[in-house]
Formats: C-alpha cells, sequence, structure tokens
C-alpha cells in the first residue's frame, strides 16, 4: 500500500503538468472542510463576541473609548487570527494521512506540490474569511459607537444653540467620526493578516514532517513567541554575528505590529506597509519552498 | 539527510539574505518612533506576569488599556499612589499617546491634588496646600514628559499652558503668580502654532498674555487674531471684539488709532 502511494505521485509528475485548477479545488475541498471543523468555528465566535462586547466601555472619555475599542478589537484579530492560522493548517496534513484519504487524491494525477499548495490555499481562504468576518463586526462596532456618542453629544448641547457652542458641538462631532472613521485601520489588518498568513506558512512546514497534533500546534506557538522577541533579542545580541545568525532563521513578528500605532495616531505610511507586506510574502514564499522539499520526498 | 540539509540551508540562507531588510524596517520603525518601553524584568515585576504575557504576543495597547482602566478603579476607591504607579506604566509602555499624558497629568493635578488638598489626615491646612502642591509639580513634570515624547501635535502643549494657568498660578504666597502665567502664554503660543490646533487654543495666547500683564502683546495678539480672515478662519468673533475693545480702554490706545473707534457721544 505504501509503495504504491509513493510511486504514483512520481508517476503521475511525469505525465501531468502543474494545473492551477487542480489546486483550487483541492483549496475550495480544504476550505468547506475546516468550515465544518468545530474548532475554527470556537475561535471566530470568541473572536466575534469579545469583539461586539468592545463597545461597552462607557465610563470613560471620548478619546479613550474609541481607543479602548481600536485596541480591542485589533488585538482580538490578532490573537484569533493566529490561533486560526495555526490550529487550521497544524491538522490539514495530519488529517488527510490518518483518515488515508490522501493516498486516494495522490493516487490520482495530482502533484504533491499542488496537493500541498491547495491545503495552503484553503487554509489562507479560511484565514481570510475569519479576519473579513471580524473586520466587518469591527466595522459595525465602531460606527454604532460612532452614532452613540454623536446622539449623546446633541443630548448634552440641547437644541437651539448659540453660533460658539454650535461651533464646539461641530468640532467635537468632528473629532468622533475622525476617531471612528480612520482608513489606516486597514493597515493594521494588512499587517496582521500577512502575520497571520506566515504563522500558517511555519505551521505548513512543521506539518510536512511531523504527524502529531499536538507537536504541530505547539511548535508553530512556541516560533511565534520567539519572532515576537526577535527585535529585543537583535538589540541585546547586536555585536553577535553567530547568534544574529541563528535568529535569522526565524522571522520578526515583531515587524508586523503597527496596530498600537494606528491606534495613537501616529503617521503609517503605506510604503512602510508595503515593506512588511513584501517581507512577510518573501519569508511565506521561502517557507512553503522548504514545505514542498520535504513534503515531496517524504515517505507516506 | 540530504533533504533536511537542503531545507536548513534554504531558512538559514534567505533569512540571512533577509537581514537588510530586517534591519531597513526596524530602522525606520525607530525613525518613526514606533513602540514603546522594552519588556524588561522591571516592566515585568510591574504589570505582573499575565500581562508581560500579553505584552510578548504584541498586545501592547491591550495592555496599556487594561492598566489604564484599573487605574481608574484605584481613582474611583481613592488610592492614589496605586493610580499614578499605574499611570506611570501605561505612558512608558505607550509613550506616543497624547490621550495617557493628558488625562494622567489632569488627575495629578485635579483630583489627586485637590485630594490630598482637603485630606482629612493633614495636620496643618499648610500641609495638605504642600502635599498639593507637589502633586501640581508630578503634574507637570509628567507632561513634560509627554511633550518630550510628542513634541509633534498641540495637544500637550495646551494643556500643559492649561496647567499653568490653572494650578501652577496658584502655587505662590500670593496668587495668581506671574512667572507662572507668562509660562502658561508660552505654552499657548507654541500650541497655536500648529495648524491643526482648534479656534480656543489661539484664543487663550492673549488671554494668558493679559494675565501675565503683557497687555501689549496681548492687544496686538487679538489684533492679529481679529484681522485674519473671517470668511475663511471659524472664530468666535464677538468674544474676540470684546476684548479687543477692552484692552483699547485699558491701554488708552487713541481713538484713531483703535480697531473700534468709539462714536463720539
Amino acid at each position: 500500500m505504501t509503495e504504491t502511494a509513493v510511486v504514483a505521485p512520481a508517476m503521475s509528475r511525469e505525465r501531468v503538468g502543474f494545473s492551477l485548477n487542480r489546486v483550487g479545488i483541492i483549496a475550495m475541498n480544504t476550505l468547506t472542510e475546516a468550515v465544518r471543523q468545530k474548532v475554527f468555528n470556537f475561535f471566530l465566535i470568541i473572536g466575534l463576541v469579545f469583539i461586539g462586547s468592545a463597545s461597552f466601555f462607557a465610563q470613560f472619555t471620548f478619546g479613550e473609548q474609541m481607543k479602548f475599542i481600536k485596541d480591542t478589537c485589533l488585538g482580538v484579530i490578532s490573537v484569533i487570527s493566529t490561533l486560526i492560522a495555526i490550529v487550521g493548517t497544524a491538522q490539514l496534513l495530519p488529517n488527510e494521512v490518518e483518515n488515508r484519504t490522501i493516498y486516494t487524491i495522490l493516487a490520482k494525477p495530482v502533484r504533491r506540490f499542488e496537493f500541498l499548495l491547495g491545503k495552503f490555499l484553503g487554509s489562507l481562504f479560511l484565514l481570510d474569511a475569519s479576519i473579513l468576518a471580524m473586520c466587518l463586526l469591527f466595522g459595525a462596532v465602531l460606527f454604532i459607537k460612532e452614532q452613540g456618542m454623536i446622539r449623546e453629544l446633541h443630548q448634552a448641547y440641547g437644541v437651539n444653540l448659540p453660533a460658539a457652542e454650535a461651533t464646539d458641538l461641530n468640532q467635537q462631532i468632528q473629532q468622533v467620526t475622525k476617531a471612528a472613521l480612520d482608513v489606516d485601520l486597514v493597515k493594521a489588518v494588512v499587517a496582521e493578516t500577512m502575520k497571520a498568513t506566515l504563522v500558517a506558512a511555519i505551521t505548513l512546514l512543521i506539518s510536512t514532517f511531523s504527524t502529531s497534533l499536538v507537536f504541530n500546534v505547539i511548535v508553530p506557538f512556541m516560533i511565534f513567541v520567539a519572532g515576537m522577541l526577535r527585535g529585543a533579542a537583535a538589540e541585546v545580541w547586536a555585536g553577535h554575528k553567530l547568534l544574529m545568525a541563528l535568529l535569522a532563521v526565524v522571522p520578526d513578528f515583531g515587524l508586523f505590529s503597527i496596530a498600537d500605532e494606528i491606534n495613537l495616531g501616529n503617521v503609517v505610511p503605506w510604503a512602510h506597509i508595503a515593506e512588511i507586506v513584501v517581507y512577510g510574502l518573501v519569508r511565506t514564499f521561502i517557507i512553503v519552498v522548504a514545505a514542498h522539499l520535504i513534503f515531496s520526498r517524504r515517505e507516506i | 539527510m540530504g533533504t533536511k540539509l537542503l531545507v536548513v540551508i534554504v531558512l538559514f540562507g534567505m533569512g540571512l539574505a533577509l537581514l537588510p531588510m530586517e534591519n531597513s524596517i526596524r530602522a525606520e520603525r525607530l525613525r518613526l518612533k514606533y513602540g514603546g518601553a522594552r519588556v524588561t524584568f522591571q516592566l515585568r515585576e510591574a504589570i505582573g506576569q499575565n500581562l508581560a504575557i500579553a505584552l510578548l504576543a504584541g498586545l501592547r495597547g491591550v495592555v496599556a488599556d487594561f492598566l489604564w482602566i484599573q487605574s481608574h478603579g484605584f481613582w474611583e476607591k481613592r488610592e492614589w499612589l496605586r493610580q499614578y504607579r499605574d499611570m506611570e506604566v501605561v505612558v512608558t509602555l505607550q509613550p506616543q499617546s497624547i490621550l495617557f499624558w493628558d488625562v494622567g497629568s489632569w488627575h495629578m493635578a485635579w483630583n489627586i491634588g485637590y485630594a490630598a488638598l482637603t485630606d482629612p489626615h493633614n495636620r496643618t491646612r499648610a500641609e495638605g496646600i504642600k502635599r498639593e502642591r507637589e502633586w501640581h509639580e508630578k503634574a507637570r513634570e509628567f507632561l513634560a514628559r509627554g511633550i518630550e515624547n510628542v513634541p509633534n501635535h498641540y495637544d500637550l502643549y495646551f494643556y500643559m499652558g492649561w496647567l499653568y494657568y490653572e494650578k501652577l498660578s496658584q502655587d505662590c504666597d500670593v496668587p495668581p503668580c506671574q512667572a507662572a502665567l507668562c509660562r502658561a502664554a508660552e505654552y499657548f503660543r507654541k500650541a497655536a502654532s500648529f495648524p491643526d490646533a482648534p479656534q480656543y487654543v489661539a484664543r487663550m495666547y492673549p488671554r494668558s498674555l493679559e494675565k501675565c500683564g503683557d497687555l501689549v502683546a496681548a492687544y496686538r495678539e487679538w489684533k492679529r487674531l481679529w484681522f485674519q480672515d473671517h470668511t475663511k478662519v471659524e472664530q468666535l468673533w464677538s468674544v474676540i471684539e470684546r476684548e479687543i475693545k477692552d484692552l483699547e480702554n485699558r491701554l488708552n490706545i487713541p481713538n484713531d488709532q483703535r480697531v473700534f473707534p468709539v462714536k463720539p457721544s
């Protein structure tokens, strides 16, 4: 059985070329399977509940409330997307092996790379759909809060205002609207999505040589934590070339943390976001290539 | 064995190749003043283990907000020193936040200061005044650090001016203290120089100049405000008109040089 499974893809590689169509079909199947998983739904619901309840910061100033909501929602998006990236990707390959479905797929004219890429893209679709759902709710929370604050301001000022107070009211409403409809929040979401994509790629790499689900979840998480600390480590070990070289293998996840800066009103140029995205894409590409190198030679 | 070695070489090789790019992004972050204090053992001690983990996971804003809400709780319980400690940690975590510097200094100068003044444990009234002034000074020092961290916005200059105008101007033997009011005017001038400063900031500058005793400079500034284009600048023109008329009387400006000449009766 094993012998057949190993030989089959080798034969199919000779006969068929790379097909985006097959990759797409595998990706869509992966997405469908993943959506049915309880663990994914659990994380997504937890995320949505946290985001939905973020608007209950009542007794603070308008500025504080908006900041708290944005920090909480972006924090939840960051944590939940990372968890979904890890858990959603960690079980892709082990499940296929455990259920023996991988044998039937690879026995068909499907390249191993197509299979791996399809699985990875399916996982990314799931991730992006989750982030989109959380972002939509985040937007709704901000909109509802903005409308509530404007209503409160109108009530506080009353009607038939003198010119001076009307000007003050308009200025305050403008500030609330500006804080709520902050287009720069898109930049934070882009950076978080890129970070989660990279985490998913690392998890995929780990799952190409490990069949233990626990291992596949814990190791990427530890790499993620190490990656978050890389910036600090790079400062401490600045003079040690060997240590710095060893560090190079771990992506610097701290570079994707720009949500705080956006919430604080700091300037975050699109050029900076582009640089982060390029860095993330290059890292992801390398890791997927490494995953392919292992998976293509793995005995299943 | 060959595959594993190849993978290790690919990962390390490409990681090394990406180092310049990482360094460039890091340098850009430094230039743009992103991030707050590094997570040190002292910081971990101050915020506790759970929050330190959240901090390491990149949730700096959430941790700062949590501590801010906690400090708000200490305020409600009248535990001022704990509140002060939390506010210090919060601004260490997010030194770029105008909100934390502003509200933190307000708590110190207005709420904690007043509580210290009226504390029943004070043996004498003088002790209360001394303690209130100490909190005013803490607020001033706090805001000064805020201005160092966020020098490119009008807000903290304005709040510093307001602190001098309202509180520090009372902290001398015979209030109002002229020196404090003159310092207030300096900060209001700086705040008003930012193009996005609201209209009231611009009005506070001549008002504080007046309190500082420099009526001529105040008159000059009110006139400068008045002669802006009324169709383009949003201002409370009636207030400015009132102030100019008042100063023209107090300075005995000749009728032909007045912005609002007095009609002969």
